[in-house]
């Protein structure tokens, strides 16, 4: 270990064991050989796993968990929840598919039964909150998008527990939050402790034809286009404008009809302004100003800066690269474009690879090309109120709903209930809940991706279906977007739902050609100051400045 | 003096057995009428936040943001629009589609049956569907225009939006008309159609002259009717637009669930309810005094 030539040997072979290029038998055998002690190799493995000498790769008892506890297998042997059934509210969605197709296995393991009621999305946030908010408590867990968390922490008892106290007991199924990367973690987490087990992992990034970007026909054509190589990826907003603008209007793809530079979707309370937050934030958000939203002392809304204002205009600029209709599109419509090989770009989230890698029902398996939203070379501080140029100014993003499970303060079946959401959160589900486009699920802990990031392996990706160039692509654009130093943040505070509907109706607005974008904005803020005096803005103020903690 | 005893004895009969009867039809009232009315009333005047509940009372703050918000406004506007347009041909439409099933047209048996099945239909069902008929993606209604050289912008402009909600209303509520207005032409005596025959010239003069006033007393009710569900109307623009783009379709109903129920501002959604209610209550008086004016 102390000469470099040992370090390189072993930073091979475990290059090799981690890119699926050899099995972990013959790594373990390999690296033995060379005089590296097991303990060592088993920490590199699986660094958390490897320090718990109660759990086990696997055991027969549970075929579904995968690692598992000693205390564990003990506790499944019993049937611990005979008898008892749980209600649990999940949307009616990918992610709640996933949700229903995870609980007969529970159910088998533990005796216990899952009453799986699914809700769709545009009333998912009222349903919850009714049943909370009068106290009738008829669900167990539900199923909660990031951006509701405020709100459960309205009231002077919060109406969700934390899982410390449930983490720390053996008995259930094993999943580690240390696990998961850093800003994906605060979403799950409440003034430093966990309330979400582990589900979903969501964030934006820029999905693209490789296969076409890196077409030598296509380079020379764009370069007589533009004067400069085709970036691949691109790493700017105005090369992402110019490929948008590029591959507009002619066909591309080689099967008879004009394509489209970009899709997106703008249909209003379906997502879309997800969008605009996204890549609008290389234009607010840089090492000067990581404020978004309000301006933390006086909670002024920040939204009608000349940063977002450009950003929003710039944004308008994308809809003629794309069908017009796309201001009304759905989320699966946006993808559909894409994923019938009719687009070039889309800034979306990681279902869109996934999605990718069904053969029936997409054309690109194989062809995908992954990134962090491209950057800005000037953004504005909203708070100082000043432009400022950059070499380059790049921000990652967990934009999206990051679906997981809560567990409800009123529920009478706690244990039971944790175990479930436990169950789903243990590493062999997790994993192949990432891995499957069905599942609307995408990776938000360490092993989930590849080396050195993490500890997964293009073979155990392979296993699940995916094309190999893809999973790179994708785990490297995703993992780069989580782990960027600058991060746009994210809104959790009470009201965070109506603050984004009145972006989203504003900004729809705006692609409509209804509203100029300076008064659109104008208006979200004006309408942001109602909601902020409603809730009450010192409550407001000091809960905006909870949730950077 | 002989009628009011005799009223008063009248009213004294069947003793407390009347009373026992119009218990059921009293509770419901007071549960789902009297109940409601009085909470959102009460809300009306109360500030309140998710989670704490009612945090106080505001006097008639609510009601001065709800008439001085452009957003109510609007959505009283679309609604008013929606209700203008699609009423109107429902009623047209209901009433000719009566008059030629009554002249006893080929395969008009059959007809009926078919016309009358979107009534069935949940509203929402029908807002989903036009998703599906309309989208520039494959939708049929969208692809047959397009083989005519027809583009229309469905869901991209708001007049877009709200004439495919219109359209699909239209579908929906015609039969109602229709089935309203074929037992209104039927109740019609032959005798009457006899005789009109040997003076006028063709039946389209016989619908207009004869057969729409007998069956203008049926046909306002109709209307009425027609007026106030098209009022409320919320599953089938929800479903099919969400209220947008922006809010080009957000009806009035749309805007008070947002604010109500999405975003658990029951102090202005209440106090939107309660302005609706009193604007509604005008147009239908109005409205019930110009047609028994006309019936007399």
């Amino acid at each position: 270990m102390s000469k470099n030539g040992d370090h390189e040997e072993l930073k091979t072979l475990a290059e090799d064991y981690l890119r699926g290029r050899i099995d972990r038998r013959r790594f373990l055998l390999l690296a033995g050989a060379a005089g590296f002690s097991v303990p060592l190799l088993g920490r590199l493995i699986r660094p958390a796993e490897a320090a718990n000498p109660d759990l086990l790769p696997s055991d027969p008892i549970s075929p579904y968990e995968a690692p598992i506890t000693k205390q564990r297998v003990a506790f499944l042997k019993t049937k611990p929840f005979k008898g008892v059934t749980i209600n649990f509210m999940a949307v009616k969605a990918t992610v709640g598919d996933c949700v229903k197709y995870h609980a007969p296995h529970w159910e088998e393991l533990t005796g216990g039964r899952v009453n799986v009621a699914e809700v769709p999305i545009e009333t998912l946030h009222t349903q919850i909150f009714a049943d909370l908010a009068s106290g009738l408590g008829r669900y167990d867990a539900y199923q909660t998008a990031c951006w509701f968390y405020g709100d459960y922490f309205v009231p002077k008892e919060p109406y969700i527990v934390p899982l410390a106290p449930y983490l720390a007991d053996a008995r259930y199924s094993y999943w580690n939050p240390d696990d998961w990367l850093a800003p994906m973690r605060k979403l799950y987490e409440w003034n430093g402790q966990v309330y979400g087990s582990l589900f979903d992992g969501d964030c934006q990034a820029l999905y693209f034809r490789n296969d076409v970007f890196t077409n030598k026909d296509v380079q020379a054509k764009f370069k007589q286009k533009t004067g400069y190589d085709l970036p691949v990826p691109p790493k700017t907003m105005q090369q992402m404008h110019d490929l948008a603008g590029f591959f507009t209007g002619w066909d591309w793809n080689g099967d008879g009809g004009k394509d489209w530079g970009i899709s997106l979707h703008a249909k209003v309370n379906e997502q879309g302004f997800f969008h605009f937050l996204t890549l609008a934030a290389p234009y607010v958000i840089s090492p000067e100003n990581k404020y978004f939203y309000f301006n933390p002392e006086t909670m002024k809304p920040l939204i009608n800066s000349e940063g977002h204002l450009r950003a929003l205009e710039d944004y308008v600029k994308f809809l003629a690269n794309g069908p017009r209709e796309e201001i009304a599109w759905t989320l699966g419509q946006g993808w559909n474009l894409f994923l019938e090989g009719h687009a070039a770009m889309e800034p979306t989230w990681g279902d869109l690879p996934t999605l990718a890698q069904d053969p029936k029902a997409s054309k690109v398996r194989g062809k995908m090309g992954g990134a962090p939203i491209p950057g800005t070379t000037e953004a504005f501080n909203p708070i100082a109120g000043a432009w400022k140029k950059y070499e380059f100014n790049q921000v990652g993003n967990v934009n999206g709903g990051t679906w997981h499970p809560v567990l409800s303060r009123f529920s009478k079946k706690k244990e039971a209930t944790y175990d479930f959401m436990a169950f789903m959160a243990n590493r062999k589900n997790a994993f192949f809940n990432s891995t499957q486009g069905w599942t609307g699920v995408q990776p938000g802990m360490k092993w989930e991706y590849l080396p050195p990031a993490g500890t997964s392996t293009i073979a155990e990706w392979e296993a699940q279906g995916w094309d190999a160039a893809d999973t790179v692509q994708y785990l490297d654009a995703y993992y780069a977007n989580l782990t960027m130093p600058l991060q746009e943040e994210y809104l959790r505070i009470p009201g965070a739902a109506e603050y984004w509907h009145e972006l989203d109706i504003n900004i729809s607005a705006v692609l409509a050609g209804q509203l100029k974008p300076k008064d659109a904005l104008d208006r979200t803020a004006d309408s942001w100051e109602k909601v902020t005096d409603r809730y009450g803005r010192p409550r407001q103020k000091a809960l905006y400045q909870a949730s950077f903690t | 003096m002989a009628g009011r005893a005799g009223r008063r004895r009248g009213g004294d009969e069947g003793g407390w057995f009347k009373y026992a009867m119009l218990l059921p039809a009293v509770a419901w009232v007071v549960a789902f009428t009297f109940f409601p009315l009085i909470s959102v009333l009460h809300f009306s005047f109360a500030s309140y936040v998710l989670g704490q509940g009612i945090t106080g009372y505001v006097g008639l703050q609510n009601y001065f943001n709800v008439l001085t918000s452009g957003e109510f406004w609007h959505s009283i506007a679309i609604t008013a629009a929606y209700v203008a347009v699609a009423v109107p041909l429902e009623v047209v439409a209901g009433f000719l589609l009566a008059w030629l099933v009554s002249l006893g047209a080929p395969g008009s048996r059959v007809f009926r049956s078919i016309l009358g099945a979107p009534l069935f239909t949940m509203g929402v069902a029908i807002g989903y569907l036009g998703v599906t008929l309309y989208t520039d993606q494959g939708g049929p209604i969208t692809g047959v225009l397009s083989w005519l050289g027809i583009h229309i912008p469905w869901f991209s402009t708001g007049w877009g939006g709200i004439l495919a909600a219109i359209i699909l209303d239209v579908w929906r509520w015609t039969p109602f008309i229709f089935l309203i207005a074929l037992a209104a032409i039927g109740s019609i005596p032959a005798s009457i159609y006899e005789a009109a025959m040997l003076d006028a010239g063709s039946h389209w003069q016989i619908m207009l002259r004869l057969a729409v006033p007998l069956a203008w007393p049926v046909m306002t009710v109709a209307i009425l009717l027609r007026v106030i569900e098209a009022l409320k109307v919320f599953g089938l623009p929800f479903a099919l637009t969400s209220g947008g783009p922006g809010t080009s379709t957000q009806v009035f109903s749309i805007a008070d669930y947002l604010t109500t129920i999405q975003f658990f501002d029951f102090g202005k959604g209440s106090a939107m309810g309660i302005v609706f209610l009193i604007l509604v209550s005008a147009i239908i008086t109005f409205f019930f005094r110009q047609m028994r004016r006309n019936i007399d």
